[in-house]
Protein backbone atom coordinates (compact mmCIF):
# COMPACT_ATOMS: atom_id res chain seq x y z
CA UNK A 1 0.00 0.00 0.00
CA UNK A 2 1.07 3.93 -0.87
CA UNK A 3 0.69 5.49 2.47
CA UNK A 4 0.35 9.37 2.25
CA UNK A 5 -0.03 10.10 -1.83
CA UNK A 6 -3.24 9.68 -3.38
CA UNK A 7 -4.65 9.77 -7.08
CA UNK A 8 -7.50 12.37 -8.16
CA UNK A 9 -10.50 10.93 -10.04
CA UNK A 10 -9.73 13.92 -12.74
CA UNK A 11 -6.69 12.42 -13.40
CA UNK A 12 -8.79 9.14 -15.44
CA UNK A 13 -11.10 8.36 -17.69
CA UNK A 14 -14.25 6.23 -17.67
CA UNK A 15 -16.52 5.40 -15.12
CA UNK A 16 -16.71 5.78 -11.18
CA UNK A 17 -15.94 2.29 -10.21
CA UNK A 18 -13.29 1.62 -13.26
CA UNK A 19 -11.31 4.73 -11.59
CA UNK A 20 -11.62 3.34 -8.18
CA UNK A 21 -10.40 -0.02 -9.20
CA UNK A 22 -7.79 1.29 -11.09
CA UNK A 23 -6.12 3.79 -8.24
CA UNK A 24 -6.63 0.67 -5.75
CA UNK A 25 -4.65 -1.79 -8.09
CA UNK A 26 -1.95 0.55 -7.92
CA UNK A 27 -1.46 0.28 -4.38
CA UNK A 28 -2.93 3.59 -3.34
CA UNK A 29 -5.08 3.55 -0.40
CA UNK A 30 -6.87 7.03 -0.65
CA UNK A 31 -8.26 8.81 -3.86
CA UNK A 32 -9.74 12.82 -4.17
CA UNK A 33 -12.91 12.71 -5.38
CA UNK A 34 -14.58 15.09 -8.13
CA UNK A 35 -18.39 16.17 -7.70
CA UNK A 36 -18.87 15.28 -11.12
CA UNK A 37 -18.03 11.85 -10.84
CA UNK A 38 -20.67 11.24 -7.78
CA UNK A 39 -23.02 13.72 -9.82
CA UNK A 40 -22.40 12.24 -13.33
CA UNK A 41 -22.64 8.57 -11.91
CA UNK A 42 -25.61 7.05 -13.64
CA UNK A 43 -27.18 4.86 -10.53
CA UNK A 44 -27.32 8.86 -8.71
CA UNK A 45 -25.55 9.87 -6.01
CA UNK A 46 -26.61 7.49 -3.57
CA UNK A 47 -25.09 4.83 -6.12
CA UNK A 48 -21.64 6.71 -6.04
CA UNK A 49 -21.31 6.90 -2.68
CA UNK A 50 -22.00 3.57 -2.10
CA UNK A 51 -19.21 2.69 -4.77
CA UNK A 52 -16.71 4.54 -3.07
CA UNK A 53 -17.31 2.96 0.21
CA UNK A 54 -17.39 0.00 -1.36
CA UNK A 55 -14.10 0.29 -2.86
CA UNK A 56 -12.32 0.49 0.72
CA UNK A 57 -10.24 3.79 -0.37
CA UNK A 58 -10.51 6.43 2.11
CA UNK A 59 -11.76 10.10 0.33
CA UNK A 60 -8.53 12.50 0.61
CA UNK A 61 -11.13 15.19 0.03
CA UNK A 62 -13.71 16.20 -2.33
CA UNK A 63 -13.57 18.99 -4.97
CA UNK A 64 -13.93 21.61 -6.13
CA UNK A 65 -16.22 24.61 -4.44
CA UNK A 66 -15.47 27.80 -6.95
CA UNK A 67 -16.25 31.38 -7.05
CA UNK A 68 -17.88 31.13 -3.16
CA UNK A 69 -16.24 34.49 -1.75
CA UNK A 70 -16.38 38.00 -2.17
CA UNK A 71 -20.56 37.94 -3.80
CA UNK A 72 -23.05 39.70 -2.27
CA UNK A 73 -27.12 40.10 -2.61
CA UNK A 74 -28.70 37.40 -5.15
CA UNK A 75 -25.12 36.07 -6.02
CA UNK A 76 -23.86 35.41 -2.84
CA UNK A 77 -27.37 33.36 -1.71
CA UNK A 78 -26.85 31.48 -4.96
CA UNK A 79 -23.36 30.58 -4.16
CA UNK A 80 -24.24 29.71 -0.72
CA UNK A 81 -27.00 26.89 -1.84
CA UNK A 82 -24.22 25.70 -4.30
CA UNK A 83 -21.97 24.98 -1.05
CA UNK A 84 -24.45 23.38 1.17
CA UNK A 85 -25.22 21.07 -2.08
CA UNK A 86 -21.34 20.37 -1.97
CA UNK A 87 -21.32 20.22 1.78
CA UNK A 88 -24.06 17.59 1.83
CA UNK A 89 -22.06 15.82 -1.15
CA UNK A 90 -18.90 15.50 1.03
CA UNK A 91 -20.60 14.96 4.09
CA UNK A 92 -22.72 11.70 2.32
CA UNK A 93 -18.98 10.59 0.69
CA UNK A 94 -17.78 10.28 4.40
CA UNK A 95 -14.65 13.19 2.84
CA UNK A 96 -13.62 15.46 5.95
CA UNK A 97 -12.11 18.20 3.48
CA UNK A 98 -13.80 20.33 0.88
CA UNK A 99 -11.66 22.14 -1.76
CA UNK A 100 -12.85 25.57 -2.53
CA UNK A 101 -11.05 27.45 -5.32
CA UNK A 102 -10.63 31.23 -5.07
CA UNK A 103 -13.04 33.26 -7.17
CA UNK A 104 -11.72 34.23 -10.50
CA UNK A 105 -15.28 36.50 -10.50
CA UNK A 106 -14.65 40.02 -11.36
CA UNK A 107 -18.01 40.59 -9.54
CA UNK A 108 -16.44 39.58 -6.33
CA UNK A 109 -15.02 42.39 -3.81
CA UNK A 110 -11.33 42.69 -3.71
CA UNK A 111 -12.13 43.85 0.08
CA UNK A 112 -9.67 41.05 2.28
CA UNK A 113 -12.08 41.37 5.38
CA UNK A 114 -14.70 40.83 3.39
CA UNK A 115 -13.43 37.58 1.68
CA UNK A 116 -12.29 36.65 5.20
CA UNK A 117 -15.92 37.07 6.39
CA UNK A 118 -17.56 35.16 3.25
CA UNK A 119 -14.75 31.92 3.99
CA UNK A 120 -15.62 32.18 8.03
CA UNK A 121 -19.22 31.77 7.16
CA UNK A 122 -18.15 28.52 4.91
CA UNK A 123 -16.05 27.29 7.88
CA UNK A 124 -19.11 27.82 10.25
CA UNK A 125 -21.74 26.12 7.22
CA UNK A 126 -19.08 22.67 7.27
CA UNK A 127 -18.85 22.37 11.24
CA UNK A 128 -22.21 20.48 12.00
CA UNK A 129 -20.91 18.38 8.96
CA UNK A 130 -17.81 17.64 10.43
CA UNK A 131 -15.90 18.97 7.09
CA UNK A 132 -12.63 20.96 7.19
CA UNK A 133 -12.42 23.36 4.29
CA UNK A 134 -9.52 23.70 2.52
CA UNK A 135 -9.23 27.34 0.94
CA UNK A 136 -6.68 27.24 -3.01
CA UNK A 137 -5.45 30.27 -4.35
CA UNK A 138 -5.62 29.60 -7.93
CA UNK A 139 -2.92 31.33 -10.28
CA UNK A 140 -5.08 32.85 -12.06
CA UNK A 141 -7.39 33.80 -9.06
CA UNK A 142 -8.86 37.66 -9.80
CA UNK A 143 -8.04 39.05 -6.05
CA UNK A 144 -6.10 35.64 -4.31
CA UNK A 145 -4.07 34.25 -6.61
CA UNK A 146 -0.78 32.69 -4.40
CA UNK A 147 -0.88 30.54 -1.16
CA UNK A 148 0.63 33.51 0.65
CA UNK A 149 -2.39 35.47 0.12
CA UNK A 150 -4.50 32.53 0.31
CA UNK A 151 -2.56 32.11 3.73
CA UNK A 152 -3.55 35.82 4.59
CA UNK A 153 -6.88 35.78 4.33
CA UNK A 154 -7.59 31.92 6.28
CA UNK A 155 -5.90 34.08 8.90
CA UNK A 156 -8.14 36.53 8.76
CA UNK A 157 -11.04 34.41 8.93
CA UNK A 158 -9.40 32.78 12.07
CA UNK A 159 -11.83 29.60 12.19
CA UNK A 160 -10.32 26.30 13.02
CA UNK A 161 -11.56 24.26 10.04
CA UNK A 162 -10.47 26.64 7.57
CA UNK A 163 -7.19 25.93 6.50
CA UNK A 164 -4.95 26.33 3.29
CA UNK A 165 -5.34 24.01 0.64
CA UNK A 166 -1.79 24.08 -1.24
CA UNK A 167 -1.39 23.15 -4.95
CA UNK A 168 2.24 23.23 -6.39
CA UNK A 169 0.96 23.46 -10.16
CA UNK A 170 -0.38 27.23 -8.74
CA UNK A 171 2.81 27.63 -6.60
CA UNK A 172 4.96 27.68 -9.58
CA UNK A 173 3.13 28.99 -12.00
CA UNK A 174 2.82 32.28 -9.82
CA UNK A 175 6.55 31.29 -8.91
CA UNK A 176 5.75 32.47 -5.42
CA UNK A 177 9.25 31.85 -3.19
CA UNK A 178 8.93 28.68 -1.20
CA UNK A 179 10.42 30.67 1.60
CA UNK A 180 7.07 31.68 2.42
CA UNK A 181 6.07 28.07 3.55
CA UNK A 182 8.10 28.80 6.59
CA UNK A 183 5.49 31.14 7.33
CA UNK A 184 2.46 28.46 7.21
CA UNK A 185 1.17 26.49 9.93
CA UNK A 186 1.64 22.92 9.35
CA UNK A 187 -1.63 21.68 10.92
CA UNK A 188 -3.53 24.59 9.12
CA UNK A 189 -2.38 23.13 5.88
CA UNK A 190 -5.45 20.54 5.01
CA UNK A 191 -4.66 19.39 1.71
CA UNK A 192 -1.43 19.54 -0.58
CA UNK A 193 -2.40 18.91 -4.45
CA UNK A 194 0.89 17.92 -6.55
CA UNK A 195 1.52 18.15 -10.25
CA UNK A 196 4.28 18.96 -12.87
CA UNK A 197 4.19 20.18 -16.36
CA UNK A 198 6.25 20.75 -19.30
CA UNK A 199 6.57 24.62 -19.90
CA UNK A 200 9.52 26.75 -17.61
CA UNK A 201 6.97 29.73 -18.04
CA UNK A 202 3.02 30.29 -17.57
CA UNK A 203 3.14 34.42 -17.85
CA UNK A 204 -0.52 34.72 -18.55
CA UNK A 205 -4.23 34.07 -17.08
CA UNK A 206 -4.63 32.42 -20.22
CA UNK A 207 -1.59 30.72 -20.50
CA UNK A 208 -1.89 28.91 -16.55
CA UNK A 209 -5.81 28.32 -17.15
CA UNK A 210 -5.09 26.00 -20.34
CA UNK A 211 -1.66 24.43 -18.97
CA UNK A 212 -3.46 23.48 -15.47
CA UNK A 213 -6.72 21.69 -17.16
CA UNK A 214 -5.23 20.13 -20.07
CA UNK A 215 -1.34 18.95 -19.58
CA UNK A 216 -0.37 18.77 -16.04
CA UNK A 217 1.84 15.79 -15.39
CA UNK A 218 2.70 13.45 -12.34
CA UNK A 219 5.13 14.87 -10.20
CA UNK A 220 8.68 14.16 -11.42
CA UNK A 221 7.16 13.96 -15.39
CA UNK A 222 7.65 17.68 -15.99
CA UNK A 223 10.52 20.37 -15.65
CA UNK A 224 9.52 21.18 -12.48
CA UNK A 225 10.69 18.32 -10.78
CA UNK A 226 13.04 19.67 -8.70
CA UNK A 227 11.25 22.63 -6.97
CA UNK A 228 8.81 20.41 -6.78
CA UNK A 229 10.89 17.79 -4.72
CA UNK A 230 12.23 21.20 -2.67
CA UNK A 231 8.26 22.16 -1.86
CA UNK A 232 7.49 18.44 -0.31
CA UNK A 233 10.73 18.64 1.44
CA UNK A 234 9.93 22.05 3.04
CA UNK A 235 6.09 20.90 3.97
CA UNK A 236 8.01 17.90 5.53
CA UNK A 237 10.76 19.95 7.67
CA UNK A 238 7.55 22.38 8.58
CA UNK A 239 6.20 19.06 10.32
CA UNK A 240 3.16 19.10 7.42
CA UNK A 241 1.58 15.35 7.81
CA UNK A 242 -1.13 15.42 5.88
CA UNK A 243 -2.47 14.14 2.44
CA UNK A 244 -0.50 14.54 -0.68
CA UNK A 245 -2.61 14.21 -3.83
CA UNK A 246 -2.08 13.99 -7.54
CA UNK A 247 -4.05 17.17 -8.67
CA UNK A 248 -3.06 16.06 -12.99
CA UNK A 249 -5.09 16.98 -15.40
CA UNK A 250 -4.21 15.58 -18.51
CA UNK A 251 -5.58 15.32 -21.72
CA UNK A 252 -3.78 12.75 -23.07
CA UNK A 253 -4.28 10.59 -19.35
CA UNK A 254 -7.61 11.13 -20.47
CA UNK A 255 -6.83 8.79 -23.96
CA UNK A 256 -4.96 5.66 -22.30
CA UNK A 257 -6.00 3.05 -20.62
CA UNK A 258 -6.82 3.46 -16.58
CA UNK A 259 -3.85 0.75 -15.19
CA UNK A 260 -1.27 2.60 -16.98
CA UNK A 261 -2.00 5.91 -15.96
CA UNK A 262 -2.34 4.52 -12.79
CA UNK A 263 1.30 3.19 -12.74
CA UNK A 264 2.52 6.16 -13.97
CA UNK A 265 0.73 7.96 -10.59
CA UNK A 266 2.14 4.57 -8.75
CA UNK A 267 5.96 5.41 -9.75
CA UNK A 268 5.42 9.27 -8.54
CA UNK A 269 4.52 7.85 -5.40
CA UNK A 270 7.46 5.78 -5.07
CA UNK A 271 9.97 8.50 -6.04
CA UNK A 272 8.72 10.87 -3.92
CA UNK A 273 8.52 8.69 -0.69
CA UNK A 274 12.02 6.72 -1.49
CA UNK A 275 13.85 9.41 -3.79
CA UNK A 276 12.94 12.66 -2.43
CA UNK A 277 11.67 12.38 1.00
CA UNK A 278 13.40 8.80 1.69
CA UNK A 279 10.83 7.50 4.20
CA UNK A 280 11.82 4.28 5.86
CA UNK A 281 8.46 2.86 5.90
CA UNK A 282 8.88 0.13 3.57
CA UNK A 283 6.68 -0.18 0.44
CA UNK A 284 5.10 -3.17 0.09
CA UNK A 285 7.03 -6.89 -0.70
CA UNK A 286 7.33 -7.00 -4.42
CA UNK A 287 5.41 -3.41 -5.52
CA UNK A 288 9.07 -2.48 -6.36
CA UNK A 289 9.49 -5.34 -8.75
CA UNK A 290 6.00 -4.68 -10.22
CA UNK A 291 7.36 -1.86 -11.69
CA UNK A 292 7.62 -1.75 -15.14
CA UNK A 293 10.23 -0.69 -17.36
CA UNK A 294 11.31 2.02 -17.66
CA UNK A 295 13.13 2.71 -14.44
CA UNK A 296 11.09 5.81 -13.20
CA UNK A 297 14.36 8.01 -12.75
CA UNK A 298 14.47 7.62 -16.28
CA UNK A 299 11.55 9.63 -16.89
CA UNK A 300 12.53 12.67 -14.57
CA UNK A 301 13.63 15.64 -16.59
CA UNK A 302 15.96 17.56 -14.10
CA UNK B 1 -11.73 49.65 -3.54
CA UNK B 2 -15.50 50.56 -2.28
CA UNK B 3 -17.19 48.40 -0.06
CA UNK B 4 -21.33 48.29 0.21
CA UNK B 5 -20.64 47.56 3.78
CA UNK B 6 -21.09 49.94 6.49
CA UNK B 7 -17.97 49.63 8.28
CA UNK B 8 -16.91 51.33 11.68
CA UNK B 9 -14.10 53.70 12.04
CA UNK B 10 -12.79 52.09 15.67
CA UNK B 11 -12.76 49.18 16.49
CA UNK B 12 -15.51 48.84 18.59
CA UNK B 13 -15.79 45.62 20.84
CA UNK B 14 -18.69 42.98 19.14
CA UNK B 15 -22.14 43.41 21.86
CA UNK B 16 -21.50 40.69 24.38
CA UNK B 17 -24.96 39.15 24.06
CA UNK B 18 -25.64 39.63 20.28
CA UNK B 19 -29.08 37.66 20.21
CA UNK B 20 -30.35 38.64 23.05
CA UNK B 21 -30.11 35.14 24.22
CA UNK B 22 -31.86 35.31 27.70
CA UNK B 23 -32.01 31.56 28.77
CA UNK B 24 -33.77 28.00 27.78
CA UNK B 25 -37.26 28.50 26.81
CA UNK B 26 -37.43 24.50 26.54
CA UNK B 27 -35.85 21.28 25.58
CA UNK B 28 -37.08 18.55 23.31
CA UNK B 29 -36.68 14.80 23.20
CA UNK B 30 -38.17 12.97 20.29
CA UNK B 31 -38.74 9.37 21.30
CA UNK B 32 -40.95 6.33 19.81
CA UNK B 33 -42.06 5.44 23.97
CA UNK B 34 -43.77 8.52 24.83
CA UNK B 35 -45.40 6.80 27.69
CA UNK B 36 -42.42 5.23 29.33
CA UNK B 37 -40.21 8.37 28.88
CA UNK B 38 -43.13 10.79 30.20
CA UNK B 39 -43.45 7.94 33.69
CA UNK B 40 -39.23 9.09 34.23
CA UNK B 41 -39.91 12.84 33.61
CA UNK B 42 -42.44 12.35 36.05
CA UNK B 43 -40.18 10.50 38.84
CA UNK B 44 -37.61 13.84 37.78
CA UNK B 45 -40.32 16.07 39.31
CA UNK B 46 -41.93 17.06 36.11
CA UNK B 47 -45.47 17.11 35.57
CA UNK B 48 -47.57 17.01 32.21
CA UNK B 49 -49.12 20.35 31.43
CA UNK B 50 -50.35 20.65 27.96
CA UNK B 51 -50.53 18.65 24.62
CA UNK B 52 -49.80 20.18 20.99
CA UNK B 53 -52.94 20.99 18.95
CA UNK B 54 -52.32 18.89 15.60
CA UNK B 55 -49.35 16.73 17.01
CA UNK B 56 -48.28 13.98 19.33
CA UNK B 57 -46.42 16.10 21.71
CA UNK B 58 -47.14 16.97 25.04
CA UNK B 59 -45.18 19.89 27.16
CA UNK B 60 -43.68 18.94 30.38
CA UNK B 61 -42.72 21.70 33.41
CA UNK B 62 -41.42 22.08 36.50
CA UNK B 63 -40.13 25.06 38.24
CA UNK B 64 -38.96 27.49 35.21
CA UNK B 65 -37.59 24.08 33.21
CA UNK B 66 -39.95 23.24 30.15
CA UNK B 67 -39.42 19.94 28.57
CA UNK B 68 -41.26 18.70 25.78
CA UNK B 69 -41.98 14.81 24.81
CA UNK B 70 -42.54 14.69 20.87
CA UNK B 71 -43.38 11.45 19.51
CA UNK B 72 -44.39 12.51 15.99
CA UNK B 73 -43.78 9.40 13.85
CA UNK B 74 -41.70 11.06 11.59
CA UNK B 75 -39.33 13.37 14.18
CA UNK B 76 -39.44 9.77 15.90
CA UNK B 77 -37.72 7.86 13.33
CA UNK B 78 -34.43 8.66 14.95
CA UNK B 79 -35.23 7.27 18.43
CA UNK B 80 -36.72 3.90 17.28
CA UNK B 81 -33.03 3.84 15.01
CA UNK B 82 -31.36 4.69 18.76
CA UNK B 83 -32.83 1.36 20.32
CA UNK B 84 -35.46 3.31 21.18
CA UNK B 85 -33.87 5.46 23.27
CA UNK B 86 -34.88 9.40 23.57
CA UNK B 87 -33.04 11.73 21.87
CA UNK B 88 -32.47 15.46 23.04
CA UNK B 89 -33.77 16.73 19.55
CA UNK B 90 -34.31 20.83 20.11
CA UNK B 91 -33.18 23.08 22.45
CA UNK B 92 -35.08 26.71 22.38
CA UNK B 93 -33.26 29.95 23.04
CA UNK B 94 -35.27 32.49 24.57
CA UNK B 95 -34.13 35.55 22.73
CA UNK B 96 -34.78 39.37 22.24
CA UNK B 97 -36.35 39.06 18.43
CA UNK B 98 -36.37 35.62 16.96
CA UNK B 99 -36.55 36.69 13.72
CA UNK B 100 -33.48 39.00 14.20
CA UNK B 101 -31.43 36.03 15.75
CA UNK B 102 -32.67 33.84 13.11
CA UNK B 103 -31.34 35.63 10.11
CA UNK B 104 -28.15 36.72 11.89
CA UNK B 105 -27.39 33.08 12.26
CA UNK B 106 -27.93 32.68 8.86
CA UNK B 107 -25.79 34.94 8.19
CA UNK B 108 -23.09 33.58 9.79
CA UNK B 109 -23.34 30.19 8.42
CA UNK B 110 -26.26 28.57 10.08
CA UNK B 111 -28.00 26.09 8.77
CA UNK B 112 -31.70 26.91 7.80
CA UNK B 113 -34.18 24.39 10.15
CA UNK B 114 -37.03 23.25 8.16
CA UNK B 115 -40.65 24.91 9.32
CA UNK B 116 -43.64 22.67 9.97
CA UNK B 117 -46.09 24.90 11.37
CA UNK B 118 -49.76 24.07 10.46
CA UNK B 119 -52.54 26.65 10.15
CA UNK B 120 -52.77 29.00 12.89
CA UNK B 121 -49.73 27.33 14.00
CA UNK B 122 -46.68 29.00 15.61
CA UNK B 123 -43.53 28.88 12.53
CA UNK B 124 -40.71 29.06 15.40
CA UNK B 125 -37.72 29.71 13.80
CA UNK B 126 -34.99 27.42 13.91
CA UNK B 127 -31.17 26.26 12.44
CA UNK B 128 -29.15 22.78 12.86
CA UNK B 129 -27.49 21.78 16.03
CA UNK B 130 -25.58 18.95 16.25
CA UNK B 131 -26.45 15.53 15.19
CA UNK B 132 -29.60 16.22 13.39
CA UNK B 133 -30.93 18.66 16.56
CA UNK B 134 -32.44 21.94 16.01
CA UNK B 135 -32.08 25.53 18.24
CA UNK B 136 -35.38 27.13 17.96
CA UNK B 137 -35.21 31.14 18.41
CA UNK B 138 -38.45 32.06 20.69
CA UNK B 139 -38.86 35.45 21.83
CA UNK B 140 -42.21 35.45 23.30
CA UNK B 141 -42.15 34.06 26.98
CA UNK B 142 -42.81 36.79 29.61
CA UNK B 143 -46.36 37.25 29.35
CA UNK B 144 -47.81 34.83 26.90
CA UNK B 145 -45.41 32.63 25.62
CA UNK B 146 -45.25 29.72 22.79
CA UNK B 147 -47.68 26.82 24.69
CA UNK B 148 -50.56 29.07 24.42
CA UNK B 149 -50.88 29.08 20.84
CA UNK B 150 -50.28 26.05 19.53
CA UNK B 151 -50.72 23.60 23.27
CA UNK B 152 -53.84 22.78 24.93
CA UNK B 153 -54.27 22.80 28.72
CA UNK B 154 -54.40 19.53 30.28
CA UNK B 155 -57.80 19.85 32.21
CA UNK B 156 -57.51 20.44 35.97
CA UNK B 157 -53.50 20.19 36.68
CA UNK B 158 -51.40 22.94 37.87
CA UNK B 159 -50.12 24.57 35.10
CA UNK B 160 -47.68 26.56 37.19
CA UNK B 161 -46.06 23.38 39.41
CA UNK B 162 -43.41 24.17 41.20
CA UNK B 163 -39.88 22.73 40.77
CA UNK B 164 -38.85 19.65 43.32
CA UNK B 165 -35.46 20.37 45.03
CA UNK B 166 -35.09 23.57 43.39
CA UNK B 167 -34.23 22.43 39.98
CA UNK B 168 -33.59 24.38 36.97
CA UNK B 169 -31.77 24.06 33.94
CA UNK B 170 -27.75 24.40 34.55
CA UNK B 171 -26.86 23.39 30.64
CA UNK B 172 -26.21 21.01 27.86
CA UNK B 173 -23.83 18.25 27.31
CA UNK B 174 -22.65 17.47 23.44
CA UNK B 175 -20.34 14.77 22.72
CA UNK B 176 -18.50 15.55 19.50
CA UNK B 177 -15.89 13.90 17.76
CA UNK B 178 -12.43 13.57 17.90
CA UNK B 179 -10.41 16.79 17.72
CA UNK B 180 -13.55 18.64 16.91
CA UNK B 181 -13.60 20.88 20.12
CA UNK B 182 -11.50 24.31 18.50
CA UNK B 183 -14.53 23.86 15.45
CA UNK B 184 -17.50 23.23 17.90
CA UNK B 185 -16.50 26.31 20.32
CA UNK B 186 -15.88 28.58 17.20
CA UNK B 187 -19.56 27.50 16.10
CA UNK B 188 -21.53 28.77 19.07
CA UNK B 189 -19.33 31.38 19.97
CA UNK B 190 -19.40 33.37 16.41
CA UNK B 191 -23.45 32.07 16.03
CA UNK B 192 -24.11 32.82 19.76
CA UNK B 193 -22.22 34.51 21.44
CA UNK B 194 -21.20 31.63 23.95
CA UNK B 195 -17.43 32.03 25.90
CA UNK B 196 -15.69 29.58 27.02
CA UNK B 197 -14.73 28.45 30.30
CA UNK B 198 -11.01 28.23 30.93
CA UNK B 199 -10.26 24.65 32.16
CA UNK B 200 -9.33 24.96 35.91
CA UNK B 201 -13.39 26.22 36.04
CA UNK B 202 -15.55 23.21 36.39
CA UNK B 203 -18.63 22.27 37.73
CA UNK B 204 -20.24 19.30 38.80
CA UNK B 205 -19.05 15.30 39.24
CA UNK B 206 -18.46 15.15 35.37
CA UNK B 207 -15.35 17.37 34.28
CA UNK B 208 -14.37 16.07 30.87
CA UNK B 209 -13.88 18.27 27.96
CA UNK B 210 -14.70 21.71 27.26
CA UNK B 211 -16.91 24.30 28.55
CA UNK B 212 -18.58 27.32 27.30
CA UNK B 213 -21.16 29.39 29.09
CA UNK B 214 -23.56 31.53 27.10
CA UNK B 215 -23.92 35.39 27.00
CA UNK B 216 -26.53 35.47 29.23
CA UNK B 217 -25.65 33.61 32.34
CA UNK B 218 -27.72 31.61 32.90
CA UNK B 219 -26.79 27.93 31.77
CA UNK B 220 -23.43 26.23 30.16
CA UNK B 221 -22.57 24.19 27.37
CA UNK B 222 -20.27 21.26 27.95
CA UNK B 223 -18.51 19.36 24.86
CA UNK B 224 -16.93 16.19 25.07
CA UNK B 225 -14.64 14.52 22.45
CA UNK B 226 -14.49 10.41 22.88
CA UNK B 227 -10.95 9.37 24.88
CA UNK B 228 -8.75 8.74 22.04
CA UNK B 229 -6.88 5.57 23.62
CA UNK B 230 -9.84 3.48 23.93
CA UNK B 231 -13.31 5.45 21.21
CA UNK B 232 -11.02 5.66 18.55
CA UNK B 233 -14.03 4.74 16.15
CA UNK B 234 -16.81 6.80 18.13
CA UNK B 235 -17.16 9.72 15.66
CA UNK B 236 -21.34 10.50 17.21
CA UNK B 237 -22.15 13.78 17.80
CA UNK B 238 -24.92 14.56 19.63
CA UNK B 239 -26.87 16.42 22.29
CA UNK B 240 -26.00 14.00 25.22
CA UNK B 241 -27.63 14.92 28.22
CA UNK B 242 -29.31 17.72 30.46
CA UNK B 243 -27.93 19.09 33.17
CA UNK B 244 -30.01 19.94 36.39
CA UNK B 245 -28.49 23.17 38.85
CA UNK B 246 -30.09 22.21 42.67
CA UNK B 247 -29.21 24.08 45.13
CA UNK B 248 -28.17 20.96 48.02
CA UNK B 249 -27.22 17.90 45.94
CA UNK B 250 -27.46 15.49 49.05
CA UNK B 251 -30.66 16.57 49.82
CA UNK B 252 -32.08 16.36 45.89
CA UNK B 253 -30.44 13.04 45.70
CA UNK B 254 -32.38 11.72 48.58
CA UNK B 255 -35.83 13.77 47.65
CA UNK B 256 -35.17 11.80 43.96
CA UNK B 257 -34.25 8.52 45.70
CA UNK B 258 -37.30 8.43 47.69
CA UNK B 259 -39.64 8.70 44.43
CA UNK B 260 -37.64 5.90 41.95
CA UNK B 261 -34.75 7.76 40.90
CA UNK B 262 -31.70 5.56 41.02
CA UNK B 263 -27.79 7.21 40.85
CA UNK B 264 -25.05 6.31 39.72
CA UNK B 265 -22.78 5.15 42.99
CA UNK B 266 -19.59 3.66 41.85
CA UNK B 267 -16.25 4.52 43.81
CA UNK B 268 -14.93 6.74 40.84
CA UNK B 269 -18.39 8.16 40.65
CA UNK B 270 -20.81 9.00 43.12
CA UNK B 271 -23.27 11.40 44.05
CA UNK B 272 -21.65 14.31 46.19
CA UNK B 273 -21.39 17.80 47.41
CA UNK B 274 -20.74 18.66 43.57
CA UNK B 275 -23.41 16.92 41.86
CA UNK B 276 -24.53 13.70 40.68
CA UNK B 277 -25.57 11.15 37.78
CA UNK B 278 -29.08 9.68 37.34
CA UNK B 279 -28.48 5.77 36.21
CA UNK B 280 -29.66 5.15 32.46
CA UNK B 281 -33.48 4.88 32.09
CA UNK B 282 -34.69 4.08 29.25
CA UNK B 283 -31.64 2.98 27.90
CA UNK B 284 -29.07 5.56 27.87
CA UNK B 285 -31.28 8.55 29.31
CA UNK B 286 -29.88 10.25 32.27
CA UNK B 287 -29.44 13.95 34.17
CA UNK B 288 -26.63 15.52 35.55
CA UNK B 289 -27.55 17.21 38.88
CA UNK B 290 -24.98 20.20 39.19
CA UNK B 291 -24.61 22.26 42.69
CA UNK B 292 -25.99 25.95 41.95
CA UNK B 293 -26.01 28.57 44.02
CA UNK B 294 -29.99 29.20 44.84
Amino acid sequence: MIRGFGMDTITLAGSLESKLGAIKAAGFDQVMLSARDIVGHPGGVQEAVAAVKASGLRPTGFQVLRDFEGLSGHLHDYKVDIAKAMLEMCAALNCKVLLACSSTSRHATQDLDLIARDLRKLAMLAVPLGIKVAFEGLSWGRTINEFTAAWDVVCRADAPNLGLGLDSFHVFAAKTPLDAIETLDPAMIFLVQLSDFMWHETPTFEERMTTARTFRVFPGEGVHSEPLADLVLRLDRLGYEGDYSFEVFNDDYQQLPLPMVAQRAQRSAIWLNEEVLHRTRPLPLGLAQRLNPPPFTALVHF
Amino acid sequence: MLSTQMVNREALPEAQNPLGLNGIEFIEYVTSRPQALGQALELMGFRPIARHRSREVVLYRQGSMNLIINAEADDARVSASAGDQPVISAVAFRVRDAKKAHVRCLELGAWDGPAHAQAMELNIPSIHGPGGSRFYFVDRYDEFSVFDIDFVLIPTVDSKPAALAGMSYFGLVQYIGLERSADWLAFYEQLLGFKPIPDEQRFGILPKGKLMRSPCQQFLWQLVEPDPRVEQRDTRENLQRIGIGVPDVPAAVALLKARGIEFVEAEQLHPDDRGALTQGILGSLSFELVHKNA
